[in-house]
């Protein structure tokens, strides 16, 4: 009997384990990305994710500064971060990690984009379309950089690019995707309000104003001028009053800022992924060297002015001492000390370097909170002028809105520029260059505008214009895109 | 003392014997009381007889009283025993030394080493008692044909790389290691007094045990109580001191401003050091934070059995200091266990182990830029002890204050078990189910004070903090493997051996990781730093993006034939069918079959009488095997990235996806092929094992660079995972071993090893497409890749041709972005288009080694016993990547060899801060990293029975052992033994954390 009890418990054992193979069928804690978007917060969790990218185009920036005559590499030494030393000396070629990121950051955020595209019909909610808005918005934005940078690039409108896909993707006209871009702004202005909540999220002049600038990087005049002046035209932007206060972190958000960046210090970073940093990336790398004093924080000494750019500024232009931190000049009035990096010109970007009074978690050089104003009202205005004078519609109203801004910077109307044609596209253009220095549009300016090689040292036209695409990238993707033009390329393209 | 249990039964016996009919019964055992089953028992000049069963257990009816019983085996000294009652007999088989005795584990169940047609190797106890290992690992470097160990560093506590017959797979390579048939991950666990025997398996017969078996298996059976065994009682203690083997000889301070004010004058700079004289030497960083330092282990055991069961008990423990850092750098382990085994009945077997272990370690950062060793090579001697790090990049700092601002602790509390039941049945059957399980807990806590290393307030370093912080974090793994098969075993007409098994398996590992992180630790001391006394404390899972948990299985099918004719024919086969949650529902389930055949030619007429050849066996094993290590769930796009922005100044979390899926992966197939022969030789002096191999690893599990268009590149995401590639491995393994008592008094013993090895990517993914890994420098390409014709891991970097000697010749030679001058390295065009660029470079080396051996000595000289044995490794590179390279780093010495204008060097280029391409990975950084090592002698002496009074003291010895005395290498860094154990990113070189030398004093006690 007792054997027999045995018996049965050994073979009740073995009926016990013969699991059916539904045992390896396991489903993760995590939700499946097919599963998603079953209510209104998936959905706003999903743009949360989109806006992410948003913190990643702080390379864009810096580099889009470098790139120009406005500033030189800098850095420790003259091999810190060779991407970087290679762009600001024109001398960059397919294989630079830096234009690699960039290419990856933006469909980084293009797909995070579309993954809400894919599955907007899924599930219905009051204020559907303010959030689709917003996600064409930003998808709007990654693919302008994106066609800012390299021109003609792949392009998906409908769907996540899933593996496999890659290999089945050209790139598309830079005219059809601005076509695309333009109408989803247009239903971007038609589905957001004009003061969101949350501060932070789109709103509609925002998707105004990159429309405008859209239209105006296509020389689109008429267009931009229309999109741009009605969003001049009504509330609630204007110019700050005093230029100095604009970009210190309790001044954030302010009246000026059509569309922000936003930056927080709230969490730390490590070298590991710049791009996980809740903190604006550039702030620390474009800081001072070993800087010891008051107001300001150590970087690493990117990104550095030149005297040329300096030079730029007219006398009684307020906006100077602002835009660009004469560091001799300063350490020499407070005291504070610095240590030369590689190409010291003794200039910083004083609107975006770190500064004392934030948390310094984390590594305190990538977490710096200071938003990145990437639209502010004084560009709308520049470039409601430009469109206005270049498209020859109305110069004295270009002279109007350029005159708002130089008001502001010299503190009285005696500099008021009254120069019409070509004389006054070239104060538009000293305009831009001077009032929105260390912003990062300078070079992208230069390039539209058709200047770039005259300005640029190194600057060769016809190849310049563009960056290369990553080369690696071109491999990766099946060798079915050609290099930009002038670029010499291990990649070969099929067509 | 054993052995003379059956003489003394057959004494007493013979005393009694009268002549009458009698039942005979008995059980026949080994000198470790195991009992045999299988052996013949027959009646002497008659046809009666009987086999064993199971349990060594045999009966004879109707023997003739003082009949001689003849009890034989293959591999045990034959018996003769005259039977005069029915008492029942306890026969012990005393072990043949002329025969293969060894009985190896080989996957639910074991075998005669004879019988055995894979590639095997067993470490016995005897040769662990004579390594004396601190760590398991250590017992197989050099010992096992076939088996590379390279240890990560070596700190206390540091995990070892275990590689069976190369690197095959980009993913994970290390074997499945399992103790009493229980998998383990980390060898750390196992106290190595507890260990009774060590088997790897190498080949494809490795695939019974099915997934994860590709790697190679690694079989550790602990020591454990028996029945009938006396109660003994084994204390064992060793204690001694461990120092740096070397240090790397730097600039002093003098040398230092001298080459900084030569480079800062190449760079069209102010000299740094303006007046030289009077800085002397300065401070050698290096005598800074090497210290002598101390290890004690202790280890106490207590075996015995009764009639029905067997036990044993045991519990060590080890405390380590580092020669970095010393306490900072603290492991401890103590472990206990138990094992117990009864037979419940007759044929109804239960056993079970529990295995306890907690271990404590502490860090200090190691084999990276700006660990200890990276920094005391790196900072700027001219500063005092505590001096700040000035002008170094951020990422260089006092190596002293590192240490002393480093406090972390890693506390693991793990608890292992298993339980067997073991039926046996008509005769020929036998059902058997084990369960195991293991459960850890994993306690980490780590404070980051306020620190200040640069410039006085300033943040101009990477490792400067402004504001504090503490991590605590608890993770727990639990994992379980529940097995049951049915065996039939039977012999047909006499020569016909069969056993049969079929069985399942399922295997489930779950765990979970908790945390949080707080900042603001009052005043910035250790004793407040607790999560408790935090402010702005936030979840660990969600700062780091992961998941918090996890859960993957396996569920396995598997049968198995053996077979032989007259223990002569061998075969066997086996048919796996495995399941993984790792794959997607069309392909989860995959079918691994092999085979082995094995012939030995010593057991037939034409060699049995040879007096040259004591045995030959040729084998021959071939099989696939799956591999299924890869992350969970790549199959599906799950959203467990991180997308966080802020709005209204607060952060908000939001959702997004994680790495890109791929629905199409499927297990990754190595195909392995086996030849070998075993041969004994001169009365069994000689032993020789001989294997040729081939692993071909195909459907490769890699994680490739893949478009950026996929989103890659987002946080939290990253590359899918995709079967691509093709990997092989060819290779032979030689093993010789010598081993005679010379006369009474002398025993010799002598063993060599050698493994060559010959790895090469037969393609990657699709058409050249390539891997990369590793990182050299700060912003370069990484410097090793997987790539279609080469061996994975190598080093693609520019070629050196010598030194620029002058402006001509700079002119005369393309050039990298015009910024070279005389001085400087001479890249070679590769392909010869007149530039330097990207497609100059080309492999210039290789981490893998094409041949490791070893070599063992071992004398026994009356009382004394000695033991030396050393390995090496040749043929393998290694990236010299401890330099930082910036404007005010320190240099080793061989920097005064630098070029300092025409022929003044060809080897060494010029120094200074100006842009150069010098710092690019060239085969400039590239050195042998060949050796020689003696890792250890010892010397022992055991006290004679005699010796002492007290009779309770069975046993006592003394030694002393010296581990890591020299090592012979050209190899200018701190250790060639270390490497990272990366497939792709292997042997470079970041400052590792050499393996001390250790001296040892120990005694080894039996009561």
């Amino acid at each position: 009997m007792k054997n027999f009890k045995i018996k049965l418990f050994l073979i009740s054992l073995i009926v016990v384990c013969s699991c059916s193979d539904d045992f390896v069928n396991v489903e993760s804690e995590d939700e499946n990305s097919e599963n998603f978007f079953n209510s209104e917060q998936d959905y706003q969790d999903a743009l949360i994710a989109t806006y992410d990218a948003l913190q990643w185009t702080y390379l864009n920036v810096m580099l889009g500064e470098i790139a120009s005559d406005n500033t030189l590499a800098g850095g420790e030494s003259a091999t810190d971060v060779p991407g970087i030393q290679e762009i600001d000396d024109m001398i960059h070629t397919p294989v630079n990690t830096q234009l690699r990121d960039i290419w990856g950051f933006m469909y980084g955020g293009i797909n995070r984009a579309n993954f809400i595209i894919e599955f907007q019909d899924k599930t219905e909610f009051a204020d559907k379309n303010g959030v689709i808005a917003q996600t064409l918005f930003l998808r709007s934005y990654y693919y302008f950089e994106l066609i800012k940078w390299f021109g003609d690039v792949p392009f998906v409108a409908d769907k996540r690019i899933q593996f496999g896909d890659q290999f089945d993707i050209d790139r598309t006209p830079k005219a059809e995707i601005y076509a695309q871009l333009e109408q989803d702004l247009i239903f971007a202005i038609d589905n957001l309000p004009t003061v969101q909540v949350e501060t932070g999220r789109v709103t509609k002049g925002a998707a105004q104003a990159l429309l405008g600038k859209i239209y105006l990087y296509q020389e689109k005049f008429t267009e931009s001028a229309s999109v741009l002046e009605s969003l001049i035209s009504s509330a609630p932007y204007s110019l700050l009053s005093d230029y100095s206060t604009l970009f210190e972190n309790d001044n954030e958000n302010n009246v000026e800022s059509v569309f922000e960046v936003q930056y927080t210090d709230l969490e730390g970073a490590g070298f590991g992924c710049l791009q996980c940093s809740e903190g604006n990336v550039a702030v620390g790398f474009n800081g001072i060297r070993s800087y010891n004093g008051p107001l300001f924080e150590s970087g690493f000494s990117f990104n550095v002015p030149v005297q040329e750019v300096v030079d730029e500024f007219e006398d009684g232009d307020l906006r100077l001492e602002t835009a660009i931190l004469d560091i001799e000049a300063w350490s020499n009035e407070t005291g504070a000390t610095y240590t030369e990096g590689n190409e010291h010109t003794g200039f910083y970007n004083r609107k975006y370097i770190s500064r004392q009074g934030d948390t310094n978690i984390g590594d305190a050089n990538l977490t710096n909170p200071n938003n990145y104003r990437a639209i502010r009202f004084a560009d709308v205005l520049l470039m409601a002028a430009e469109a206005l004078n270049r498209g020859g519609i109305d110069d004295a109203r270009a002279q109007l809105y350029l005159n708002q801004v130089r008001e502001r910077a010299f503190g009285n109307s005696d500099n008021n520029v009254l120069a019409t044609g070509s004389s006054l596209t070239n104060a538009i253009y000293h305009e831009r260059r001077v009032e929105l220095v260390g912003e990062g549009h300078h070079f992208f300016d230069l390039v539209r505008t058709g200047r770039a090689a005259q300005e640029i040292d190194g600057f060769i036209q016809g190849q310049h214009e563009l960056f290369p695409i990553p080369d690696i990238e071109i491999q990766l993707a099946g060798n079915r895109w050609c290099q930009n033009p002038g670029y010499t390329t291990t990649a070969t393209c099929s067509n | 003392m054993k052995g003379y249990i059956s003489t003394l039964l057959l004494l007493t016996l013979a005393s009694l014997s009268y002549a009458q009919s009698i039942n005979v019964k008995g059980v026949i055992q080994d000198s470790d009381l195991m009992p045999i089953p299988g052996a013949n028992v027959i009646v002497k000049n008659t046809n009666t007889g009987a086999i064993s069963d199971f349990d060594g257990n045999f009966v004879i009816n109707n023997v003739s009283a003082g009949a001689t019983l003849l009890c034989s085996y293959i591999g045990f000294v034959t018996q003769e025993i005259v039977v005069t009652n029915e008492d029942s007999l306890v026969i012990t088989l005393l072990p043949d030394v002329a025969q293969l005795d060894e009985v190896v584990v080989i996957g639910y169940g074991t075998q005669r080493k004879k019988e055995i047609t894979g590639a095997v190797s067993v470490v016995s106890n005897e040769t662990i008692e004579e390594l004396k290992p601190v760590r398991v690992e250590q017992a197989l470097q050099g010992q096992v044909a076939g088996v590379n160990i390279t240890s990560s560093s070596g700190s206390p506590g540091a995990a070892s790389n275990i590689q069976i017959r190369g690197i095959s797979t980009n993913g994970d390579s290390r074997p499945l290691i399992l103790v009493d048939g229980n998998v383990i991950e980390d060898l750390s666990v196992i106290n190595p007094n507890d260990i009774e025997s060590i088997n790897v398996l190498k080949d494809a017969t490795a695939g019974i045990y099915g997934v994860r078996a590709a790697n190679g298996v690694v079989l550790i059976k602990t020591k454990t109580g028996r029945k009938e065994m006396p109660t003994t009682i084994e204390y064992s203690a060793y204690g001694g001191f461990q120092q740096t083997t070397r240090k790397i000889p730097v600039l002093n301070a003098s040398e230092y401003a001298l080459l900084a004010n030569e480079a800062f004058a190449a760079g069209g700079q102010s000299l740094p050091f303006p007046n030289i004289s009077g800085l002397g030497v300065g401070t050698d960083w290096q005598d800074a934070i090497f210290e002598d330092a101390p290890i004690f282990n202790h280890a106490i055991s207590l075996k015995g059995g009764g009639k029905k069961s067997g036990f044993s008990v045991s519990s060590s423990f080890l405390t380590q200091d580092g020669i970095v850092g010393r306490k900072k750098s603290n492991f401890t382990r103590l472990t206990k266990s138990l094992n117990y085994s009864l037979d419940i009945l007759k044929n109804l077997k239960f056993n079970t182990g529990i295995l306890f272990t907690a271990t404590n370690k502490k860090n200090l950062p190691e084999n990276a830029l700006g660990s200890v060793l990276f920094n005391a090579l790196n900072m700027d001697p001219t500063k005092p002890i505590d001096g700040r790090a000035i002008g170094l990049g951020g990422e260089v700092i006092n190596p002293l204050s590192q240490i002393g601002a480093t406090y972390n602790r890693t506390k693991v509390s793990k608890i292992g078990g298993n339980f067997g039941l073991s039926y046996n049945f008509l005769d020929h059957f036998t059902v058997q189910s084990n369960f195991q399980f293991n459960y850890a807990e994993v306690k980490g806590h780590i404070f980051n004070p306020i620190t200040d290393f640069g410039l006085q307030d300033n943040t101009d370093t990477v490792f400067d903090r402004e504001v504090n912080e503490v991590i605590e974090s608890f993770n727990y793994f639990r994992d379980y493997t529940f097995d049951a098969f049915i065996k039939y075993e039977n012999t047909f007409n006499e020569n016909h051996n069969l056993n049969v098994m079929l069985g399942t398996s399922v295997f489930k590992t779950t765990g979970k990781f908790t945390g949080d992180r707080g900042f603001q630790i009052i005043d910035n001391s250790i004793s407040n730093a607790t999560i408790e006394l935090a402010s702005d404390v936030e979840d660990l899972n969600q700062v780091l993006g992961r998941d918090p948990t996890f859960d993957s299985r396996l569920l396995s099918y598997f049968a198995r034939v053996q077979y032989n004719f007259k223990g002569k024919y061998l075969l066997s086969a086996v048919m796996r069918r495995d399941g993984s949650t790792k794959f997607g529902p069309e392909n989860k389930f995959g079918y691994f079959p092999s085979g082995s055949i094995g012939w030995i030619a010593s057991d037939e007429s034409f060699l049995s009488d040879s007096n040259t050849i004591d045995f030959l066996k040729f084998r021959a094993s071939y099989g696939i095997l799956g591999n299924d290590r890869i992350r969970d769930f790549g199959y599906v796009a799950l959203l467990n990235g991180e997308g966080t922005y802020v709005l209204d100044g607060q952060l908000i979390f939001g959702t997004a996806q994680g790495a890109v899926s791929n629905p199409e992966i499927q297990w990754e197939k190595q195909k392995t092929l086996d030849i070998g022969v075993d041969i004994k030789l001169f009365d069994n002096a000689i032993d020789i094992t001989a294997d040729y191999f081939e692993k071909r690893t195909e459907d490769l599990l890699v994680v490739p660079q893949v478009s950026g268009l996929l989103g890659v590149s987002s946080p939290g995401s990253g590359a899918p995972t995709i079967n691509a590639g093709i990997v092989e491995n060819k290779g032979f393994e030689f093993a010789i071993g010598f081993s005679k008592q010379l006369s009474d008094n002398f025993k010799f013993g002598l063993r060599y090893n050698v493994t060559t090895i010959e790895n090469e990517v037969i393609s990657v993914s699709s058409d050249g497409a390539f891997l990369t890994g590793g990182g050299f420098g700060i912003g370069q390409d990484p410097p090793s890749r997987m790539e279609a014709g080469f061996p994975i891991g190598y080093f693609r970097g520019f070629k050196t041709d010598g030194i620029f000697q002058n402006q001509s010749e700079v002119d005369a030679y393309p050039t990298i972005n015009g910024a070279v001058q005389a001085g400087d390295l001479r890249f070679v065009d590769i392909n010869n288009d007149g530039v330097i660029d990207d497609d100059d470079r080309t492999d210039i080396g290789n981490p893998l080694p094409s041949a490791t051996m070893g070599l063992n000595l071992s004398l026994d000289y009356k009382n004394f016993d000695f033991v030396a044995y050393a390995f090496a490794s040749v043929g393998n590179e290694i990236v010299r990547n401890y330099e930082r390279n910036q404007r005010l780093t320190n240099k080793t010495t061989y920097a005064l060899d630098r070029w300092r204008g025409e022929g003044t060097s060809n080897t060494t280029p010029r120094v200074t801060t100006g842009a150069t391409s010098n710092t690019l990975f060239s085969d400039y950084y590239v050195e042998d990293g060949s050796f020689v090592r003696l890792q250890n002698i010892q010397l022992g002496y055991t006290f004679s029975d005699g010796a002492f009074n007290n009779k309770n003291i069975d046993k006592l010895r003394l030694y002393v052992s010296a581990s890591n005395l020299f090592t012979l290498t050209e190899y200018r860094g701190y250790d060639p033994t270390t490497s990272s154990g990366a497939p792709i990113g292997g042997g470079i070189d970041q400052g590792f954390y050499p393996n001390p030398k250790t001296f040892l004093f120990g005694l080894n006690l039996k009561f």
